[in-house]
C-alpha cells in the first residue's frame, strides 16, 4: 500500500502538477494581453473622440480664424471634464498652437509643462503638424508629467474635406487614477513603469531591450509577465507588467494533497478490510495448518487430520494437506516394517557372522583330530614288529627297529597331547557357539529400528542397569547437557551398548575396591570421517587398563575380568552393534589404576 | 621391492580380530614344521625301510598374525621396504574398532599391486562386486566365507602362489 501511495505521489508530482503550472502560465499570460488590450481600448476611445472633433467645420472655421466664438463655447474646462480629458490642444497650420490647456489632478496647468510640445523635441512635428487628412498619430508619449495617451488628428472640414487646417490633440495621463480603473476594469494586477527606469534599475542596457514581450518570470508567489510598448517614435518606452499569484498551482497542490490524504486513508482502510477479509480466509486456515504442523512434528502423530471445512483454495490445500499426512503415514508404518524386517536381517547377519566366527577354529580342531586320528598312517609298526621277530635280525639292528618303536610310540603320544588340546578347542567353541544362540534369545523382542534417541533418556534407562543392593557405594552423574543432544540408533541395542559399558564400570570399580566409585555419563558433538557425530562418554575410576590392552578389549574373547564373573553382552558385541548403528567405539585409559573411557560416536539426528 | 619367489617359504600376512581364529591360522599354516624328533623318526624310518612313494613337496609357510586392519597395513608396508614383501596376505572384514579388511585391502593393494589379497569373513554383508571395485584386479582377489578349513585354505595358497 505504501508503494501505491509513493507512486501516486510521484505521478502527481511528475504529471499533473507541471499540467496546473502549464495553465497557470496560460493564465497569467491572458492577463498579459488583457492589461495591454485594456491600454489599447483607451487609445482608441480616446482616437474616437479626436476623430469626432477633428472633421468638424467649426473648429476648422476656428483655426481658420473665422469663428473666434468657438473658443469660448467648446474650447473650456467642462469640455475636458466632460471628455475625460487630461489634454487638449489646437494647432493652426505650420504648428502654431491656437489653443490648449492640460488637467493635472483637477489643476489647470499651462501646455508647456508637458515638455513635449516644443519645436525642439522629436514629437513636436508628428503631432502638430499633418500634411493629409489621413495623417493622425496615436500612442504613447513621454512628457515632462508621466506616460501620456494620445491622438493627433488633422482638423478638416465636417464632410472630411480639406485641405487640413490645423492639428487637434487630445491626450490622457497613465497616471495612477487611470491604472486603478484598469486594474478594476480588467482585474489583473498590471503595473507600468519607462523602460528608461527598468534599464537603471536593473542596470541592462537600453539597446537589450526588445519591443513586445520579455521572458516570464516565476517566484513562489506569483507569475510575472511584461511587454515592452514603443512610443509615438517607435522607440521602447513603457514596460507593461501583470502580475498573476499562483493561485492555480496552489490550488492544484491543495487538490493533489486532499488527494493523496484520501489515498492514504481509503488505502489504510482497504489495507484493513484486506486483513480481516484475508484473516478469515487465507491467514487463519493457514495459521491452523502451521499449529497442525508444529503437533505432528511435537507429537510425531501422522494419523491426527488437520479436517478444514472450506471450499476455497485453502480448504483444498488441507483436504491435500490431510491426505498427505495420511499417505505419509501409511508409508511410515511400511517403513517401520520394513526397517523392522531389515533389522532382523542385520540381525540375523551378526548372529552367522559370530556363529561362523567360532565355527571356524572348531572344523580346524576338528581337521587336525581327524589328522590325528589317522597318526599312525606312515608309521611302519608292524615292518619293524617283524622284523623284531625274526631270529636271525641282527641285533645292531634290533636296536634300531626298538629304537624306531620308541619313538613312534612318543610321537604318537604327542599328537594325542596335541589331539586333546584341539578337543578342547573343538569344545569350547561348541560352547561359544550355543553362548552366541544364548545371547540372541536376549533380543527376540528388540525392534532394531533406527529412530531419533534423546541421549540423555537413553543413558539414564542405561543406568538402571546398576543393581541395587551394590555394596560398593557408586556416584552416577549423568551431565544435565545431556538434554541437547540426539542420535540416529536403533534404542534397544543402544540401550544394551551403554548398559554393558555401565555394568562394566561398576565392576570395574567394585575389583578396584575405590572407595569413592563414580560413573560419569556425558556427550559432545564431534566429526568424524567429515559426518556429524555425538560422542557418548561412560567413564569410570575403577581399574583402568594399560595401552597394550586398548584394541585387545573389543577382541572377541577378551576379558579382563574373573571366571564367572561376565554378566555384560561383551564389549565385542557392543563394537559390532555400534558398527551396525554406523558408528564407532573406542577406550581409553591412563593405565591401571587410573580409570578408563569408553566413546561411542554415534551418527547425529538430523536437526537435533 | 625384493624378489618375493626368491625364497622357499610362502610369506603369508593374516589379520583377524579373534585371538582364536588367529591361533587355527598359525596351527593350519605351519602344521609343517617338523619338531627335532619328528625328524629324528623320519630319519630313523628311511634308514631302515623302503622309501614311500608320496609327494613329500609339501608347502612352507612364514606366517606374519596380526588383529587390526591398521596394523596390518603397517606390516605390508614394512615388509616391501625391507625387501621381502607378502605373497598373501589374509584379511577378515570386520575387525572392530580399526579400519575394516576391505580398507585395509585396499590400501595394502596401493602399496603392493602384485599381493594376492584374500578376504576371510563370516559376515557376508559386501557383495563380491563391491569388493572387486575397491580392491581391484578381480584376478588378484579371493573371498572365503567362514566356516572353513584353515589347512585347505594353505593348500589353496601355496597352489596360488606357485600358479604365479
Amino acid at each position: 500500500m505504501g508503494v501505491f501511495i509513493v507512486g501516486m505521489f510521484l505521478i502527481l508530482r511528475a504529471i499533473i502538477t507541471p499540467a496546473f503550472e502549464e495553465l497557470e502560465l496560460s493564465a497569467a499570460y491572458t492577463d498579459l494581453i488583457r492589461a495591454e488590450q485594456a491600454i489599447q481600448t483607451d487609445i482608441d476611445n480616446l482616437t474616437a473622440v479626436t476623430l469626432d472633433w477633428a472633421p468638424w467645420d467649426d473648429i476648422y472655421e476656428y483655426v481658420s480664424g473665422r469663428n473666434p466664438g468657438f473658443e469660448k463655447s467648446n474650447l473650456i474646462r467642462p469640455t475636458l471634464t466632460n471628455l475625460n480629458m487630461d489634454m487638449i490642444a489646437v494647432y493652426e497650420m505650420g504648428s502654431q498652437l491656437k489653443w490648449g490647456q492640460i488637467l493635472v489632478d483637477g489643476e489647470e496647468r499651462p501646455l508647456a509643462d508637458l515638455g513635449i510640445l516644443s519645436p525642439a523635441d522629436p514629437a513636436f512635428e508628428l503631432l502638430t503638424r499633418h500634411d493629409s487628412p489621413d495623417g493622425g498619430v496615436i500612442g504613447i508619449v513621454n512628457t515632462s508629467l508621466g506616460p501620456l495617451l494620445v491622438s493627433s488628428q488633422p482638423i478638416l472640414r465636417s464632410d472630411y474635406s480639406g485641405p487640413v487646417a490645423g492639428a487637434v490633440i487630445m491626450g490622457q495621463f497613465l497616471n495612477v487614477s487611470r491604472l486603478a480603473r484598469l486594474r478594476e476594469r480588467t482585474e489583473v494586477d498590471m503595473t507600468w513603469m519607462l523602460v528608461e527606469t527598468y534599464v537603471v534599475e536593473g542596470e541592462r542596457e537600453l539597446s537589450d531591450i526588445p519591443l513586445g514581450e520579455l521572458p516570464v518570470r516565476i517566484s513562489d508567489e506569483a507569475v510575472t509577465n511584461c511587454v515592452v510598448l514603443a512610443d509615438i517614435l517607435g522607440l521602447p518606452y513603457l514596460l507593461v507588467s501583470s502580475k498573476t499569484p499562483r493561485e492555480i498551482t496552489w490550488l492544484g497542490q491543495k487538490t493533489i494533497n486532499a488527494a493523496l490524504l484520501f489515498l492514504a486513508v481509503a488505502g489504510l482502510l482497504f489495507t484493513r478490510v484486506l486483513w480481516w477479509f484475508m484473516k478469515g480466509t487465507i491467514i487463519g486456515p493457514i495459521e491452523r495448518l502451521m499449529a497442525h504442523m508444529g503437533k505432528i512434528r511435537k507429537t510425531g502423530d501422522l494419523s491426527d487430520n488437520l479436517n478444514l471445512d472450506s471450499d476455497d483454495e485453502i480448504g483444498l490445500l488441507a483436504e491435500q494437506y490431510d491426505k498427505l499426512n495420511s499417505e505419509v503415514h501409511e508409508t511410515r508404518a511400511a517403513l517401520l516394517h520394513q526397517s523392522f524386517k531389515a533389522g532382523k536381517a542385520d540381525t540375523a547377519a551378526e548372529v552367522l557372522h559370530n556363529i561362523r566366527n567360532a565355527m571356524t577354529p572348531l572344523i580346524n580342531g576338528l581337521d587336525r583330530l581327524g589328522k590325528a586320528h589317522n597318526v599312525t598312517d606312515g608309521l611302519h609298526f608292524g615292518e619293524a614288529i617283524e622284523k623284531l621277530a625274526d631270529p636271525d635280525c641282527d641285533p645292531q639292528l634290533a636296536g634300531k627297529y626298538l629304537q624306531y618303536l620308541g619313538a613312534s610310540f612318543d610321537h604318537i603320544a604327542a599328537v594325542n597331547g596335541e589331539a586333546s588340546g584341539d578337543l578342547k578347542i573343538v569344545v569350547s567353541q561348541a560352547r561359544q557357539i550355543v553362548g552366541i544362540l544364548s545371547d540372541q534369545e536376549k533380543f527376540t523382542n528388540v525392534a532394531p529400528v533406527a529412530e531419533n534417541l534423546v541421549v540423555d533418556e537413553v543413558m539414564e534407562e542405561a543406568a538402571h542397569v546398576l543393581p541395587k543392593d551394590s555394596q560398593t557405594e557408586i556416584d552416577v552423574d549423568i551431565d544435565e547437557d545431556l538434554t541437547k543432544y540426539r542420535v540416529r540408533a536403533h534404542r534397544t541395542g543402544l540401550l544394551q551398548v551403554l548398559s554393558n559399558l555401565i555394568l562394566n564400570a561398576h565392576e570395574s570399580i567394585q575389583r578396584s575396591n575405590a572407595a569413592d566409585g563414580r560413573i560419569s555419563l556425558s556427550a559432545s558433538d564431534t566429526v568424524f570421517n567429515d559426518q556429524k557425530m555425538v560422542k557418548l562418554t561412560v567413564r569410570d575410576n575403577g581399574t583402568g587398563f594399560e595401552e597394550d590392552v586398548r584394541y585387545k578389549i573389543f577382541q572377541r574373547g577378551f576379558t579382563s575380568k574373573s571366571q564367572g564373573e561376565n554378566t555384560g553382552l561383551g564389549l565385542h558385541w557392543c563394537a559390532n552393534a555400534v558398527a551396525s548403528m554406523g558408528g564407532r567405539i573406542f577406550a581409553d585409559s591412563q593405565g591401571e589404576g587410573h580409570g578408563a573411557e569408553f566413546h561411542v560416536l554415534l551418527p547425529a539426528a538430523q536437526g537435533g | 621391492m625384493g624378489d618375493r619367489h626368491n625364497d622357499e617359504n610362502i610369506r603369508v600376512l593374516i589379520a583377524d580380530d579373534d585371538e582364536h581364529i588367529l591361533q587355527a591360522y598359525r596351527e593350519a599354516f605351519m602344521d609343517s614344521e617338523s619338531t627335532q624328533e619328528i625328524r629324528a623318526l623320519d630319519a630313523l624310518a628311511a634308514e631302515l625301510f623302503e622309501p614311500d612313494k608320496t609327494d613329500d613337496e609339501e608347502p612352507h609357510f612364514d606366517v606374519v598374525a596380526c588383529s587390526q586392519g591398521d596394523d596390518a597395513i603397517f606390516l605390508a608396508k614394512k615388509a616391501a621396504s625391507d625387501g621381502h614383501p607378502f605373497d598373501v596376505v589374509i584379511l577378515d572384514v570386520r575387525m572392530p574398532p580399526g579400519i575394516d579388511g576391505v580398507e585395509a585391502g585396499s590400501q595394502i593393494r596401493k602399496l603392493d599391486p602384485d599381493i594376492e589379497i584374500i578376504f576371510v569373513t563370516g559376515f557376508s554383508d559386501m557383495p563380491l562386486e563391491e569388493l572387486q571395485r575397491r580392491v581391484p584386479p578381480p584376478m588378484k582377489l579371493h573371498y572365503f566365507n567362514k566356516p572353513l578349513s584353515f589347512s585347505q585354505l594353505a593348500l589353496n595358497v601355496a597352489n596360488l602362489v606357485r600358479e604365479h
